[in-house]
């Protein structure tokens, strides 16, 4: 379980986090949704400890992330997967190395590891790119390499920063279900962002909307989807009219 | 006045907090070098990369100053008749000076630059957020490896460089100026002493190290896209070549009494 509590964060005079709540039940899929900047990625990031709060605690099943000591922290981090925004691969190693870097790094042999790699990446969808290097691939297959990165060591919770971007369509959906199956088979529980509402429904048993450093709402995809909050409601409609102002644009 | 002092003041304060950094990041690699896993196939590719790559620029740097210094030697010590001593001087000025910090700076320009870039890219592009999320320590994986192997392989190409120049010389004096091949050798090898080769070793290793940890920290903590990667790496080689020059002066002092 994931329990994030009075989570503030500054980088300099930008506040970005102003007081976060939000509970993830242990095999549940939270999509957190927000506008471009509003810290969705600074949210995902204090969860698994790349930053550490101003005030407020991420307890991950009742342990207090945000002030462990280094040992305890990589220990911890063992039941973490990640997916980064702009996928983060080793730029120095092939595909299936960055694969199966975890694995390498906890003493499986090479020729394992790679099979390993293999299957994860056909997981994704890929298949005979294992021995590229990251630099010779779309930023799709980037993507869905990271993705593989981070479901290779069969984590416990795992975190998505928006798995659909910039995948078209039918890949977007194969990624959905993808997601969807490593909670119903692996009981992951897990955290994911994303702009894309129709991947949000899909995916989601609970949705939460990050606005001005605060969660305002949270609830079922139905309940979202019924809303009564205008914040909300604009923005899973894609509206630029209502009550969150597009900043420098004018018309 | 207010103004300068001000200037001056975070100027000092600027420069407490990055000294202060440094040291820490010496601190935790240290640390993590003494703590298994061992990072050995890691390290022996950094000193593949430091090392070799580097070899044929210092080996071309170690040849004409190793020419250059018995160039100036000859027509110099003329004046007073001691042209003689040619061999002598570009021995002990290769071993004791020129070769250990000609080198240095090689390497800063070269790896020093190649290690503030690549960090630099890999935080920026948060693959050092990405190596913390699978549970491996970046200081321990990036950091460490490169500090060891840089400690190491300056001393190695510093020895080849100071090999080089000597030969450099022995160029210039018997082949141009037609000196006596033996006179040459004799001058180098009677005045030069063990200590003044292994006090030159020390200084390189010392380089090497300060070389390595002031570009990985560089790198390592860099902010700002491409834009700050490129500052990051001119931050590196600037910084390396300064606490070479600087250092260079206070280690003789104390290794040559
Ligand atoms: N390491 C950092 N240092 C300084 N400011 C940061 C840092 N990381 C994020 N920010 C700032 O925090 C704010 C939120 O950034 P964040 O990346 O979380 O947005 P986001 O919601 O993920 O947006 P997007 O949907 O565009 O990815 C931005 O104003 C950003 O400039
Ligand atoms: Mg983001």
């Amino acid at each position: 379980m994931i329990e994030i509590t009075g989570l503030t964060k500054s980088f300099g005079p930008n506040q970005v986090l102003r007081g976060v709540n939000l509970t993830v039940q242990t095999g549940d899929s939270m999509v957190v949704i927000g506008g471009s900047g509003s810290g969705k990625s600074v949210l995902i990031k204090h969860i698994i400890g790349l930053l550490r709060p101003d005030a407020g605690m991420v307890l991950i099943d009742g342990t207090d992330i945000s002030t462990l000591k280094d040992k305890e922290l990589y220990e911890i981090r063992r039941k973490f997967g990640m997916l980064f925004q702009g996928a983060a691969l080793f730029d120095s190693m092939s595909v299936w190395e960055n694969v199966g870097f975890a694995l390498l790094r906890s003493g499986m042999r090479e020729r394992e590891a790679k099979v390993v790699a293999m299957e994860k990446l056909r997981l994704v969808g890929l298949k005979d790119v294992e021995d590229k290097m990251p630099s010779e691939l779309s930023g799709g297959m980037r993507k869905r390499v990271g993705l593989a990165r981070a479901i290779a060591h069969n984590p416990e919770i795992l975190l998505y920063d928006e798995p659909t971007t910039g995948l078209d369509p039918i890949l977007a959906d194969s990624i959905n279900e993808l997601i969807i199956r490593m909670r119903e088979k692996m009981k992951v529980t897990s955290v994911a962002i994303t702009h894309d509402m129709h991947s949000a429904y899909r995916i989601a048993d609970r949705i939460a909307m990050l606005f001005e450093g605060r969660i305002v709402l949270e609830g079922t995809p139905d309940e979202i989807k019924n809303t009564s909050n205008d914040l909300v409601k604009q923005f899973i409609t894609g509206s630029a009219q209502g009550p969150i102002k597009v900043e420098g644009i004018s018309f | 006045m207010y103004n300068f002092l001000l200037a001056l003041g975070q100027t000092l304060i600027r420069f407490t907090k990055i000294t202060g950094e440094i040291v820490l990041l010496l601190w935790t690699v240290l640390r993590e070098f003494l703590l298994p896993p061992y990072e050995i196939k890691n390290t022996f590719k950094q000193a593949m990369e430091i090392g070799i790559k580097s070899v044929p620029v210092a080996l071309v740097t170690a040849v004409f100053t190793g020419m250059v210094l018995a160039l100036q030697t000859v027509t110099g010590f003329k004046r007073f008749g001691a042209e003689s001593l040619v061999g002598s001087v570009v021995a002990l000025s290769m071993t004791r000076e020129m070769g250990p910090v000609l080198t240095g700076l090689v390497v800063a320009g070269r790896a020093g630059a190649a290690m503030a870039a690549e960090l630099g890219t890999m935080r920026v592009t948060e693959q050092i957020d990405a190596l913390e999320t699978l549970a491996v320590k970046p200081v321990k994986y990036l950091v460490t490896p490169r500090f060891t192997s840089a400690i190491f392989m300056m001393p190695a190409l510093t020895i080849l460089s100071d090999f080089v120049g000597i030969l450099g010389g022995y160029a210039v004096a018997v082949w141009l100026f037609g000196m006596s091949s033996v006179l040459y050798w004799r001058r180098a090898w009677d005045n030069l002493e063990l200590s003044d080769i292994y006090n030159g070793l020390i200084k390189a290793a010392f380089f090497g190290g300060a070389v390595a940890i002031v570009s990985c920290y560089k790198g390592f903590y860099t902010e700002g896209g491409a834009e700050g990667v490129g500052k990051a790496t001119t931050g590196a080689v600037v910084i390396s070549f300064m606490t070479i020059l600087i250092s260079d002066y206070f280690l003789t002092a104390w290794l040559f009494k």
